[in-house]
C-alpha cells in the first residue's frame, strides 16, 4: 500500500517495492495487460503472468466480454481462486491493468489491487525484468454467477438515460475529441468513429489529469480538488465514465471508486465507437 | 503477386511456425531493430523523420539507393514505438534490402498478417502497415527529385 496517501480505500494500490517483495508470494498473482501486444514477452515483471485484454477478456465474435464460465477457465488456467489478491499493472500508465481489474470486478473478483506506476515506473527504478513464463498448478475457479453488468458497467440505454436526465457524465477522452475536433486521441490511429464530439451534458475531464509525470496516480486532495471540487461530483453521485473504447474510462473508473470512494462508477465500455456510429445519437460539440 | 525472394523466405519461415514460437521470433526481430539504425558516418540519399499525428513516436525512414538502382533502408524508430513494429522494421529492412524502386513499390501489404498472425494485427498495431507505406513513399519522393535533376 501507498503511506499516508489518504485514497479512500488504500490498500488497493501498492507501490513497486510492495510487488517485487511479494514476487513469491502464492496467495499473489502478479498480472501484466498491456497495450503493447507483445511488451510481456520482451520482460516482465518476475513471477507475472499475463493477460491480453483483446484475447482474453473479450468475446471473440461478439462485441463484449467473456461469459463466467470463461472467466474461470482463464483463472484456473493461472493458478488463481477467489481468495487469490490479483495485482495488475502495465504499460500505457495502467490504462490496460485497469481495464483488466475492472473486468474481474465484472466477475466479482474482490482480491485485486493496481501497482501504482505500472510498468515504466517498475523499469525506471532498475528493478529486473524476466523473460521466464511461470507456471501454476491450475486451480479449480468456480463459475461466477453472473457478471456484474448491472453494478459497475453501464450500456448505450444506460448513457442515454444519463445523458437525459442529466446525471453525472464524465467524458475522459482528449480535449481534442470531446470538442469534436478530431476522432482519435492524440497519436493514436483512426478506430472508425462516423462523428466526433460528445455526449449531450458530460464533463470533459481527460484520464490523464489523474496521474502525475511517472504514471503514479495523484494524491487524493489532488484527485477530490478535479473530480469533487472542479466538477462538482459527489461520492453518492451515480456517475458513468466513458472514453473510446472503454480503457481510459476503466483509469478514471479505478480512480473514482477506489481511490475517491464513490459508490456508484460505471464505466460504458461500448463508449464513442458506439455512440458516434449509433444512428440517431445525439451529440453535442463545444 | 510473389513476393520479393528475402521475404518470401521470412514469410515461409514465420507461416510454419506455430503460434508461441512465431511470437518467439517477433521479439527476436524486435530485438534486432536497433540494428538497423543509422550509423555514424553514413550518408543517404534521403532522409524522413517525422512522427504522423496518429502515430505514438517518432520514425525515421533513411534510405541509400545504390549504384545498380537497390535501395536499402536504415529506421529510427522513438522509444514508445510498439514491439510489433520494432519486429517490422527488422523484417522490412531485411526482406526489402535491393529492391529496385518499381520492385519496392509493387509489394504489396497482404503479407503483414502472413508473418505477424491474424490475431496480433490489431487497430492499434497498425503501425505495421505503415511502416512499408513510409518506405514506399521514401522511395517515391527521392525518385520525383532525381527526375527533376
Amino acid at each position: 500500500m501507498i503511506p499516508d496517501s489518504n485514497y479512500v480505500h488504500a490498500e488497493i494500490v501498492v507501490s513497486t517495492e510492495w510487488v517485487a517483495s511479494h514476487v513469491n508470494d502464492p496467495s499473489i498473482r502478479i498480472i501484466e495487460s498491456n497495450e503493447d501486444i507483445l511488451l510481456y514477452d520482451t520482460g516482465h515483471v518476475p513471477g507475472a503472468v499475463h493477460i491480453d485484454w483483446r484475447r482474453d477478456l473479450q468475446d471473440q465474435l461478439v462485441r463484449d466480454y467473456i461469459q463466467p464460465g470463461d472467466f474461470a477457465a482463464l483463472c484456473s488456467r493461472y493458478g488463481i481462486t477467489p481468495e487469490t489478491t490479483c495485482v495488475f499493472y502495465g504499460d500505457k500508465s495502467n490504462w490496460w491493468s485497469c481495464y483488466a481489474l475492472w473486468v474481474f470486478r465484472l466477475f466479482g473478483h474482490t482480491n485485486v489491487k493496481i501497482m501504482n506506476g505500472g510498468r515504466d515506473l517498475w523499469i525506471s527504478q532498475g528493478r529486473p525484468l524476466t523473460r521466464e513464463v511461470p507456471k501454476f498448478s491450475p486451480s479449480n475457479y468456480p463459475v461466477p454467477p453472473k457478471r456484474l453488468d448491472k453494478e459497475i458497467r453501464a450500456f448505450f440505454e444506460d448513457a442515454l438515460k444519463q445523458s437525459q436526465q442529466h446525471l453525472p457524465l464524465v467524458d475522459v477522452r482528449s480535449p481534442g475529441e470531446f470538442s469534436g475536433e478530431v476522432t482519435h486521441m492524440p497519436d493514436y490511429p483512426q478506430e472508425g468513429v462516423l462523428r466526433g464530439g460528445h455526449i449531450p451534458g458530460a464533463h470533459g475531464v481527460p484520464w490523464k489529469r489523474a496521474v502525475n509525470e511517472d504514471a503514479t496516480f495523484k494524491s487524493a486532495a489532488e484527485l477530490r480538488a478535479i473530480y469533487q471540487e472542479d466538477l462538482g461530483l459527489k461520492p453518492d453521485d451515480d456517475v458513468i465514465a466513458y472514453c473510446r473504447i472503454g480503457e481510459r474510462s476503466s483509469h478514471t473508473w479505478f480512480v473514482l471508486t477506489y481511490l475517491l470512494g464513490f459508490k456508484n462508477v460505471r464505466n460504458y465500455d461500448g463508449s464513442w465507437t458506439e455512440w458516434g456510429n449509433r444512428v440517431g445519437a445525439p451529440i453535442e460539440r463545444v | 503477386m510473389s513476393y520479393p525472394k528475402k521475404l518470401a523466405d521470412i514469410i515461409t519461415l514465420m507461416q510454419g511456425l506455430p503460434e508461441i514460437e512465431r511470437r518467439e521470433m517477433l521479439v527476436a526481430y524486435a530485438d534486432q531493430a536497433k540494428k538497423y539504425e543509422p550509423r555514424e558516418g553514413e550518408i543517404f540519399d534521403l532522409e524522413d523523420i517525422r512522427k504522423d499525428e496518429e502515430c505514438t513516436d517518432s520514425v525515421g525512414v533513411f534510405l541509400k539507393v545504390d549504384e545498380a538502382g537497390g535501395c536499402h533502408f536504415r529506421i529510427k524508430l522513438g522509444p514508445q514505438v510498439q514491439t510489433l513494429t520494432r519486429a517490422m522494421t527488422s523484417i522490412l529492412c531485411k526482406g526489402l534490402s535491393g529492391l529496385t524502386l518499381e520492385e519496392l513499390q509493387a509489394v504489396p501489404q497482404d503479407f503483414v498478417p502472413k508473418i505477424v498472425g491474424a490475431e496480433l494485427v490489431r487497430i492499434r498495431s497498425h503501425t505495421v502497415y505503415y511502416l512499408l507505406t513510409r518506405m514506399k513513399t521514401a522511395a517515391a519522393v527521392w525518385k520525383k527529385r532525381q527526375s527533376r535533376e
